[in-house]
């Protein structure tokens, strides 16, 4: 179709453009007549030129807006697939679940009553009513069969089946966790409003519309956020109530269905699907498979579809009409576009203007899809349909959804209900009266939300995500970790799971799993509890280091010694009986405290500096695990921090009390390179290095000096890249992210800071720790594939930030 | 600009364990005075201070800054003991103190303690009552529900130290009557045993029953060699 389209186009073109030479030539006879002899040759073949460029301009317009239409056909044409494949499971799922409901209640009745009464006769005449009390008169579809049965024998109907469900045995336990996941689910809910916009007006970039488009998807989402945030409030008892009403259902669902492959759809899906099975329980022989689009056309929708109608009309005056007739436009318009060039301007503009009030009239029904997406992203993810998973679709997701007149078409004249045809509003509709409109938009975003969460806990995504966090990410204070006496000296995430480990001065060392919280009173900053305590230091641990593996962490302490630890498992029990194999093996050689450490990313090396004035190169579990000792004139001083050079393995480097910094040979042991740190720092002798640290990927090492500065040295040349003035206070600490684009700084001005290490700027500065003498941050570190960094502090606490 | 230097004279002194220090450099600087002491650590750090300063000066230690809230000093001081303690559990699971030889948490012969940390109290051995007495202490002192701030604690939790204390004492006293050359061997390091029960007995934590460790003078009637 994209093939023809631009021909044809062609062969259009030149018909207003020979048309238009003989009609000058014509104007120009005319003229020469009437004596006036402006139309000169060379203007006449401007006007033609331009005449000519214009027309090319509007056809490149066209073929692009051709194109966009065209993309939006496909991804529409796969989102109804992706619906339709939806629909079919739900309807299995309802097919089973009514299965298991109908003998639940056949096998209760005979045994109370001996007979083959339905209480299901009760129920759908309620839902029924209630739908017929809302509903209009030209939704004829709906209106299949009307009883006389009212609120309170719904009521009752309802106080039944939770009666049934008790007796089956599921336990108020159940209910309660449940009620407890639609809860989170709703908490996060008011975050989501953000992530749709986000991806938007990230992926419209380039587009002609953009910033129309931008500005039609803020306040969208703007207003829809309000709306939902106050629904919120005023829904959440309703929802608990019906959750709490409805959940066992999903039980008994999981339980028959063992082809429920798609458990960890998210809890409204779930949901889903209990509701429709009520509702299908009531009107099981009313209505069939199909009637599915009928059920849509239930009023609060249209309530729904007709607010979102009154947000556009106050946004674009006869906007909101021409979107209603919309479903005529589509193939006026493309009728149009085949048509020959002779169409005049203003039909042109008139297209356009329509096209783009279209765009708009589409966004109205944009958070509705962007739930089916959704859905339909858990769905694929399961499946491993990579077409529709959310990477792939969301870069359609700007697209116009033009195949929907077809949709509308076979629903009925009334355009307002196109909202409905690809929501899953109707699907949880009837639940609940008039609260359902925020329950369904709070779920739907609800559900969203819990997919952008998980994403962005990918990995993958994360480095997707990196690039933008410049601009969006804040890092805020989500996990402290409170346990132990003393100052928190070291710290160092699991390289993949949520855990870390911090060695302090009241000689211990911790474990932490981030996902075994303790509700905190305020729900700001979750508390974490250790798992497991190390102990085996007789001093202060002063610096540690997990191994790429996970599975070992070494700690070197004020004792002289480095101990190897296996990492127990995350999931242990914190009170577990003791055992020694978890401290592996103790590094001696080291006869003062051992103050930094390093490991190799990929041999089973480690460094390890010490107040005895020594570097040591180490392989532990070996025979004789001291590989070599690395030491330095005495006017040197003793080393502070040691680092191998992350992007030549041979290599590390050290920095010395007396602010020098080299790089040596791990081979041959000889230093390859004295790096210019002494030079650039002040005349005063204390300058020391905190921290030194090597950019994962680049030749650049980092230092961390006493007098507030960060500097940046080139690994080659050993010149100074970059100094800055980076804290208040000494900068104790320094971390790189695993992708090398930012550095994390700690400082005894108790704050630490993120900076981009491309333009050298503070990204965010966090407050985070208190002072205990003239200590405050002792070290940060960020997690080498989870998007969470972390501060260790004199005052006691470690904290985790996401 | 030189008022300010002038200002700064007096802080010149920066009080920090920077990274190279030899281990006995470590806190070692001049004193500060409790009332300079602006951090809302102060009495954490006053207290390290002057056991640093001379660990065989207990009644210095527990003695308490004028104006001093006794509910901090109290806590402050259990955090201190818990964690001085690590450093004899350490001693005790590095030598003879395992789950063969020493099978109950037990004193003298009278009572075998059963670890609270369980859903159900058991009686883990001796090493693992230790341990899982000291995690749990750590946890109740640094919980933010009982105790959210070190500078001013809820009488509610003021209570809670007692049996924080007597817990933690049985550490002292499974040492003193099973592994006593190691415990004499810490307590000469340390005094922390003499200090733990001089404590306990000026804030009144623990009766003098449970004090069955003989350490203070007045309670050395039948020992003359804990000293040695």
């Amino acid at each position: 179709m994209i093939e023809d389209g631009p021909g044809s186009q062609h062969g259009g073109q030149f018909g207003p453009g020979i048309g238009g030479i003989s009609m000058v030539t014509k104007q120009q006879q005319n003229d020469d007549s009437g004596q006036r002899p402006q139309y000169s040759m060379p203007g006449i073949l401007h006007f033609l030129q331009t005449e000519w460029a214009r027309f090319e301009m509007e056809r490149s317009q066209w073929e692009v807006e051709r194109a966009e239409l065209q993309a939006k056909i496909a991804f529409l044409q796969g989102e109804r697939k992706g619906q339709e494949n939806l629909k079919q499971d739900l309807v299995r799922r309802i097919k089973m679940l009514e299965f298991a409901l109908k003998q639940e209640r056949g096998k209760y009745h005979k045994l109370k009553y001996g007979t083959d009464l339905n209480p299901e006769d009760l129920k759908p005449p309620v839902f029924d009513k209630k739908n017929e009390d809302d509903v209009d008169g030209n939704d004829t579809s709906i209106t299949t069969s009307s009883t006389s049965n009212i609120n309170t024998s719904w009521r009752q109907g309802r106080q039944l089946l939770r009666q049934y469900l008790q007796e089956i045995g599921y336990t108020d336990t159940i209910i309660d966790v449940r009620s407890a996941r639609v809860r989170s689910l709703l908490g996060i809910q008011p975050h989501s409003g953000d992530e749709p916009d986000g991806i938007q007006s990230g992926l419209v970039n380039g587009e002609p519309q953009l910033t129309n488009r931008n500005e039609m998807t803020k306040s969208r989402s703007s207003g829809k956020k309000n709306q939902i945030e106050g629904a919120l409030i005023d829904t959440e008892d309703a929802v608990m109530t019906t959750f709490d009403f409805l959940q066992p259902e999903h039980v008994v669902d999981d339980e028959d269905d063992n082809l429920s492959d798609e458990n960890e759809d998210g809890g409204a899906a779930d949901d889903e699907s209990d509701e429709r099975l009520e509702r299908k329980g009531n009107k099981i022989k009313i209505i069939g498979n199909e009637s599915m689009a009928g059920m849509d056309d239930v009023d609060p929708e249209t309530e729904e579809a007709l607010a979102e109608f009154d947000f556009l009309v106050s946004e674009s005056g006869e906007g909101a009409g021409e979107a209603r007739s919309h479903g005529d436009g589509m193939p006026w318009e493309k009728k149009g576009e085949g048509e020959e060039w002779v169409v005049n301007h203003s039909h042109l503009s008139k297209l356009k203007q329509q096209y783009k009030q279209e765009r708009k009239g589409k966004k109205t029904s944009r958070p509705s899809r962007s739930s089916l997406q959704a859905m339909l992203a858990n769905l694929s993810s399961d499946d491993d349909e990579s077409p529709s998973s959310s990477p792939n679709n969301s870069p359609r997701s700007t697209n116009i959804p033009s195949s929907e007149p077809d949709e509308i078409a076979v629903q009925g004249n009334n355009s307002i209900q196109f909202s409905m045809s690809n929501s899953r509003k109707p699907i949880l509709g009837g639940v609940a009266g008039s609260d359902e409109d925020a329950l369904d938009a709070a779920l739907g975003l609800g559900d969203l939300a819990g997919l952008t969460v998980t994403n962005e806990s990918d990995p993958l995504c994360y480095d997707i995500a990196a690039p933008k966090e410049v601009f969006r990410k804040t890092w805020n204070a989500k996990y402290t970790l409170r346990s132990h006496f003393d100052g928190v000296r070291a710290l160092a995430f699991h390289p993949v799971e949520p855990v870390l480990i911090t060695g302090s001065e009241d000689h211990t060392l911790k474990l932490w799993n981030l996902q075994k919280t303790v509700p905190a009173k305020k729900t700001t900053s979750l508390d974490v509890e250790p798992v497991y305590t190390f102990r085996a230091h007789v001093g202060p641990v002063l610096c540690l280091a997990v191994s790429a593996s996970g599975e070992q962490c070494y700690s070197g302490g004020m004792d002289s010694t480095i101990r190897c630890w296996n990492i127990p498992n995350s999931n242990i029990d914190p009170y577990d009986s003791y055992d020694p194999s978890v401290l592996q093996d103790t590094l001696i050689a080291h006869t003062d405290a051992v103050w930094g450490l390093s490991i190799h990313s990929s041999k089973s090396h480690v460094l390890s500096c010490s107040g005895d004035g020594t570097v040591r190169l180490w392989s532990p579990g070996t025979k004789s695990p001291l590989l070599n000792t690395f030491t330095v004139d005495t006017e040197d001083g003793v080393p502070t921090s040691v680092d191998f050079v992350r992007c030549d393995p041979s290599q590390m480097v050290a920095s010395y009390t007396s602010s020098n910094t080299y790089i040596y040979d791990l081979e041959t042991g000889q230093q390859v390179l004295k790096l210019e740190t002494k030079q650039n720092s002040d005349s005063s002798s204390t300058n020391q290095i905190n921290r030194v640290i090597s950019h994962p990927t680049l030749p650049l090492t980092i230092t961390a000096h006493e007098d507030r500065h960060i500097r940046f040295f080139d690994n080659n040349t050993g010149q100074i890249v970059h100094s800055m003035v980076a804290h208040l206070d000494s900068v104790t600490c320094l971390a790189v992210d695993p992708n090398g684009l930012y550095l994390l700084s700690g400082s005894h001005d108790c704050s630490i800071r993120l900076w981009n290490l491309d333009s050298k700027t503070c990204v965010q500065e966090i407050t985070s720790h208190r002072k205990k003498f003239d200590e405050s941050i002792h070290d940060v570190a960020f997690h080498p594939q989870k998007p969470y960094i972390a501060s260790a502090g004199a005052d006691a606490l470690a904290k985790v930030f996401v | 600009m030189k008022i300010k230097m002038a200002e700064t004279v007096p802080a010149a002194i920066i009080r920090r364990n920077r990274p190279g220090i030899k281990a006995q450099d470590w806190g070692n600087w001049q004193d500060e005075s409790f009332e300079e002491m602006d951090s809302t650590l102060a009495v954490q750090q006053f207290i390290q201070q002057a056991i640093r300063k001379d660990f065989t000066n207990i009644e210095e230690i527990l003695t308490p800054p004028e104006g001093q809230d006794e509910g901090v000093w109290k806590y402050e001081h259990l955090r201190q003991f818990c964690m001085e303690l690590n450093g004899l559990a350490v001693r005790l699971q590095c030598s003879e103190c395992n789950p063969e030889t020493c099978t109950q948490m037990t004193a003298t012969e009278q009572w075998i303690f059963l670890c609270a940390a369980h859903k159900t109290p058991k009686e883990c051995p001796a090493i693992d009552y230790t341990r899982h007495t000291l995690d749990g202490a750590a946890c109740l002192l640094n919980s933010n529900k009982y105790f959210p701030s070190r500078v001013s604690i809820k009488e509610s939790s003021v209570a809670k130290l007692g049996s924080v204390c007597r817990r933690v004492y049985r550490i002292f006293s499974h040492a003193y009557f099973h592994h006593r050359a190691l415990f004499d061997e810490y307590e000469n390091e340390t005094y922390l045993c003499k200090r733990f029960t001089s404590f306990v007995t000026k804030y009144n934590l623990m009766s003098k029953d449970n004090l069955i460790v003989p350490i203070l003078e007045d309670q050395q009637s039948i020992e003359g060699e804990s000293e040695a």
